[in-house]
């Protein structure tokens, strides 16, 4: 079914090309095999390693993201997600494959963790200095990273009396003090009161109109038909659709819609169908004149 | 089209895409070794900050707070002269036993802190590794740093305790010699830091042997007794003698209680062990830069 078009060429630099890029863990498995009696049982205990499963967090995948695209990434949880996202922004080594990118992504996320023994204060200067930022701009920052927090003088207390609210207000004030040209949004964000969540949507919207080009993680979908140009829907690891904003959010939405009635098998149908058209990318570099890109 | 699960079709198609990746880096990939130094350089802000705000923390939750970076070599000494100089007579034969304890203790205190907690950094620092993208060698330069400033207020407690408790010490331009002494020991600790804090990051177990490896170290490096009264074979001492940490201590005593200049051999030796570990660390650590915090 699969059949070779010609290449297109692109004029442009991207700003993202993710190459073939896959990801699979070896984790240990507290199932137990049916046949094991307890002196094999036992045994395993003491090796461990004989009950490691491989989890494909992610099938290979490839795309390439332009200036201006803001790409939406929907699915159940599972579907790796979250694994696409930190693989783009450099958390994670894929297991094969690699991300190419214009400049450095930043992502935007409140698991961006911090020195809990520290204070609010030092741990703003100690973030800014990680990321790269030189004091001049830290102090010229430092005001509007504070006011973004919310915290007012609670900034003076080590991070560790800090309720979880405060401190991933904290983490993502932080963080979304740079200005990046690709930027990355896990919309876990929506922890916090209503005052910090309208504060800090004002925020990512001035940061969506300057950045090159976002990538957001959502699982509002009006967010998504709202925010995004494009959308991919991924499935247990699987790209499903790959596509304009509406079509791929009505076909998702169609998807969750028949397994919340337990209607599995028109589900899997609507899905096969997506998956059925998709047209998959494969990544050429321009400079040697064919084949796959660089490693 | 079934209703199994593995079953997945096909895309329709594969769209080859030419992308000029000339001016695109890969995402998280490790620089050249040339750039990581330049790059750590760079970093430097971010290195003192954390060290220095680590360091005025770490005794917070102390009544006495920073007395404690002097009274724990203080004690630890005391403890020393008590059963090795008094109860076991190790001192004999030795000029000026508290002189030589005391120099012994706070050096290999100084030493053995900064290289175990050099070897924990990458592992103690992973929610920061994951959160940021920054060279991963300064975490170990932090740690080492760290240890210099703790080291500091020590070392002049130590000068002290020489020149006051009986015998006292003359007080000669000779004491000068502690800072080389100090400083080339401080870059054999990092060198050692690096490479261990690579074995750590993927074996953590190795934490587990390394209090043992350091006392094996003390015991080998004359810190509480002189080589001399125990070994005879010629041989056998001149290997003991080469041990960086005995060349060390061996040094700043001449310097601070005999008033002999030091030899060139010993400033050698040093300057070969502190500079060589250092090479080979930093070589060794920026191999695996991509893999650190991961897993």
């Amino acid at each position: 079914m699969v059949e070779d078009k010609r290449a297109v060429e692109l004029d442009d630099v991207p700003c993202v090309v993710v190459d073939q890029v896959a990801m699979r863990y070896r984790v240990a498995s507290t199932e137990i095999p049916r046949a094991a009696t307890p002196d094999v049982r036992f045994l395993r205990k003491l090796k461990r390693s004989s009950n490691l499963v491989t989890v494909y967090a992610l099938n290979e995948l490839s795309l390439v993201v332009e200036r201006g695209e803001s790409v939406g990434i929907i699915g159940r949880n599972g579907s790796g997600k979250s694994t696409l996202m930190k693989i783009v922004s450099g958390q994670a080594k894929p297991s094969t494959g690699a991300v190419y990118a214009s400049s450095t992504p930043v992502m935007l996320g409140v698991n961006a963790a911090l020195v809990p023994e520290l204070s609010g204060d030092q741990n703003i200067v100690l973030g800014c200095l990680a990321m790269g930022l030189s004091r001049a701009e830290i102090d010229q920052k430092f005001g509007q990273i504070l006011e973004l927090s919310g915290l007012e003088r609670s900034i003076h207390l080590p991070m560790r009396s800090y309720s979880s609210g405060m401190s991933s207000r904290l983490r993502f004030a932080i963080a979304a003090s740079l200005d990046p040209e690709i930027l990355l949004i896990d919309e876990a964000l929506n922890t916090g009161d209503a005052q910090f969540s309208d504060r800090s949507r004002q925020r990512m919207d001035e940061l969506r109109s300057q950045a090159g080009c976002v990538f957001l993680v959502s699982h509002s979908l009006s967010t998504i038909t709202e925010m995004c140009t494009r959308v991919l829907w991924l499935d247990k690891g699987d790209l499903i659709m790959d596509g304009v904003a509406r079509d791929a959010v009505g076909a998702y939405r169609d998807f969750t819609k028949h397994l919340s009635k337990g209607n599995n098998i028109s589900a899997t149908k609507i899905k096969d169908e997506a998956r059925a058209l998709l047209v998959a990318t494969e990544v050429q570099d321009r400079r040697n004149s064919r084949g796959k890109a660089g490693v | 089209m079934s209703a199994k699960k593995s079953t997945l079709p096909d895309p329709a198609a594969v769209q080859p895409l030419s992308v000029d990746m000339r001016q695109l880096t890969r995402v998280g990939a490790r620089p050249g070794f040339l750039d990581y130094l330049v790059e750590l350089w760079d970093y430097r802000h971010f290195v003192f900050f954390d060290a220095r705000a680590r360091v005025l923390n770490g005794t917070r939750r102390d009544r006495l707070g920073s007395a404690w970076l002097v009274l724990n070599p203080v004690f630890n000494g005391l403890t020393y002269y008590l059963i090795f100089g008094l109860l076991l007579h190790t001192s004999k034969g030795i000029k000026d036993f508290i002189g030589y304890l005391v120099i012994g203790i706070f050096l290999f205190q100084f030493s053995s802190g900064s290289i175990t907690s050099g070897a924990r950094a990458i592992h103690n620092g992973k929610r920061v590794i994951q959160a940021f993208n920054f060279p991963r060698a300064t975490l170990v330069i932090g740690a080492n740093i760290r240890e210099l400033l703790t080291g500091v207020p020590m070392l002049l407690a130590m000068l002290i305790i020489v020149a006051v408790l009986p015998p006292e010490e003359k007080i000669s331009w000779m004491w000068i010699l502690i800072v080389p002494v100090v400083g080339l020991l401080f870059v054999f600790n990092l060198g050692v830091g690096l490479i261990l804090a690579r074995i750590v990051s993927k074996v953590h177990d190795i934490t587990h042997l390394l209090p043992f490896a350091i006392r094996a170290w003390m015991y080998g490096s004359a810190v509480f007794y002189s080589f001399d009264r125990f070994i005879t074979h010629p041989g056998v001492l001149a290997a003991v003698k080469i041990n960086p940490l005995f060349v060390a201590l061996d040094t700043a005593r001449s310097a601070i209680l005999y008033e002999q200049l030091p030899s060139w051999r010993s400033w050698t030796i040093l300057a070969i062990w502190a500079f060589g570990a250092l090479a080979v660390g930093m070589a060794f650590f920026w191999k695996a830069e991509e893999s650190y915090g991961r897993g």
